[in-house]
């Protein structure tokens, strides 16, 4: 993936088009992921992605990989993604938000469940808080059922849109039940994002007029050229495409890669630009929590400069990676 | 410090700043002091009073600065200020109760929060509860919450001691901070930050690096003029401290 090889790829002469990403595909576009776990990513993985085009983004909740014991990991998790993790994003230039929730596996776990649901109130109304999320079903138990349910009443309560994840195995099913039981508690379609869609789940759930999120995700979720087949068929209204990346063997270019995959299938610009940036923005703004003027484009970055209190609190310094010094 | 006199000319620049809806808001928050309230309160000021940069007067600016030495609002945001606003106002008559509720704020701040909690600790009451805190925010590394405590603030001065004092400057030279908007600097000098500044000077010195000329304006009370012009050069032989 390296942009070395990139050109060395093209100066060869080849009958095989290259699938080496080329960045310049996608100049000048702005992409917004609305699906990503920065807490587990590099410095390395924010450059990247402001190089790509990436100006906003949202972090759900979520878990971390080994089951949390202590409600205060809860605690110093959900601040952190307020606090900051925020604050790392922004010396990039990312504009970053986060979802509240109660993730489903450690729903099951209720006596800590319990203690978790009676802290979200203290963050569901912060600042940059666009939903309740990430929550849903994983192993599909009475208890991921409870706590689903309890959360989208706190997020009615709120106002705040919901991001459902929904479950690996028996994925149909379980979006189904999902968007059954968010309808059954009074939540509006458009107040609500389903995530993790494929093949199998996509016509129902856009039938049904919820906002339908694909994560392109290698092994385990959607690749993108599926992405772009969907997109070709079903259009781009209430369709967007994040890349989940975590700890997991993921890719935080996901995005910008999906669009420009879509760009060289001749996928229009108005609809790539609703895939990959509109949609989550619509969708999420409805929290009140988004402001596109608050996006620090790469771009514009020299003229936002002067007088940004959050570039004054520590842009950082790029380095050059290529060089064998380190000064 | 004239607590009744700075609630008045903070409540007046905030209602020169704010919609009266968000006022009458602000003002009932403050009437029913409910320690669970207060979170929520505190969270969603922003969506009340908006983030715009306050406008402030300059008998005002001037009159702040007489009842408040060291401290200005100058260049805050509505939202800040009325979450300053909040804190002091807030009725709760228990010590305790009182820095618990402040503590469970500090301890699940967002990042803007966090920067109006530290920019509150000069107007606080009980100055001795939040020594620890500050130290707390010192350790942070977080820009804009640096900057809350370090800049126009006039309660590091007044409140840390010796080791902390020295923390937050040398802190506040790693982090690339204007020093001349920390308050007290003059009255808190030592000697022993002296000694860590020149250590300091010297490492970057021997890793090719620049030194901040604000390190030797804290340095040269406790040095000779031959000893401090020699550092200037990089020559720290009759360094004596």
């Amino acid at each position: 993936m390296c942009c070395s090889h990139n050109i060395e790829d093209r100066n060869v002469p080849s009958e095989q088009p290259s699938d080496a990403f080329d960045i310049g595909t996608i100049k000048g576009m702005k992409f917004f992921d609305p699906h990503v776990h920065m807490t587990s990513r590099t410095t390395d993985d924010y450059q990247a992605m402001a190089d790509a085009g990436i100006v906003a983004l949202i972090e759900p909740s979520f878990w971390l990989g080994q089951p949390r014991t202590g409600v205060d990991s809860f605690k110093d998790y959900y601040s952190s993604l307020v606090g900051w993790e925020r604050f790392r994003s922004s010396q990039f230039g990312i504009k970053h938000y986060c979802t509240i929730g109660l993730n489903s596996r450690e729903a099951n776990n209720e006596a800590l469940a319990e203690q978790v649901m009676e802290m979200l109130p203290l963050f569901m109304y912060k600042d940059g808080v666009v939903g309740i999320g990430e929550i849903g079903f994983d192993d599909q138990t009475a208890a991921e059922e409870k706590y689903y349910r309890l959360q989208l009443e706190l997020a009615k309560e709120a106002g705040l849109p919901v991001q459902i994840h929904t479950p690996h195995r028996d994925k149909k099913r379980g979006t189904q039940r999902s968007m059954d039981i968010a309808i059954e508690h009074g939540l509006n379609p458009n107040m609500v994002i389903v995530d993790h869609n494929n093949e199998e789940t996509v016509k129902e759930v856009l039938d049904r007029g919820f906002w339908t999120a694909f994560t392109i995700y290698p092994f385990t979720k959607m690749g993108n050229q599926r992405m772009v087949e969907i997109t070709k068929q079903y259009g781009a209204e209430r369709i967007m495409v994040n890349s989940a990346a975590d700890w997991g063997i993921s890719d935080p270019l996901a995005v910008p890669k999906t669009a420009a995959l879509m760009k060289l299938n001749g996928i229009s610009d108005a609809d790539i630009e609703l895939v990959t940036y509109r949609n989550a923005i619509t969708a999420f703004a409805q929290s009140g929590q988004i402001n596109e003027a608050d996006f620090i484009t790469a771009i514009d970055q020299s003229t936002k400069f002067e007088g940004n209190s959050i570039l004054r609190g520590g842009q950082q310094p790029r380095i050059n990676k290529s060089s064998i010094i380190i000064s | 410090m004239n607590t009744a006199e700075l609630k008045t000319i903070l409540s007046d620049i905030i209602k020169e700043n704010i919609t009266d809806d968000a006022w009458v808001w602000l003002k009932a928050e403050i009437d029913k002091s409910n320690s669970f309230g207060i979170n929520t309160a505190f969270g969603i000021m922003p969506r009340k009073t908006g983030k715009t940069v306050i406008k402030i007067s300059s008998s005002q600016q001037e009159l702040l600065n007489s009842v408040r030495p060291g401290f200005t609002v100058d260049s805050w945001t509505a939202d800040k200020l009325c979450r300053v606003w909040l804190l002091i106002e807030y009725k709760e008559a228990d010590k305790d109760k009182y820095f618990k509720i402040l503590e469970t704020l500090f301890s699940v701040a967002e990042m803007n929060e966090q920067v109006a909690l530290y920019s509150a600790l000069p107007l606080l009451p009980y100055p001795e509860l939040w020594v620890k805190r500050c130290a707390e925010g010192i350790r942070s590394n977080i820009g804009t919450v640096l900057e809350a405590i370090m800049y126009n603030n006039p309660y590091p001065a007044e409140n840390l001691n010796e080791a902390a004092w020295n923390q937050m400057i040398l802190k506040a030279f790693f982090t690339e901070k204007q020093i001349e908007k920390i308050y007290g600097l003059d009255d808190r000098a030592n000697e022993e930050l002296a000694r860590i500044l020149i250590d300091y000077a010297k490492e970057r010195y021997a890793a090719g690096r620049e030194v901040n000329a604000m390190l030797w304006y804290l340095v040269k009370k406790f040095v000779s003029e031959e000893q401090l012009n020699n550092m200037k050069l990089g020559d720290y032989r009759f360094n004596k401290i």
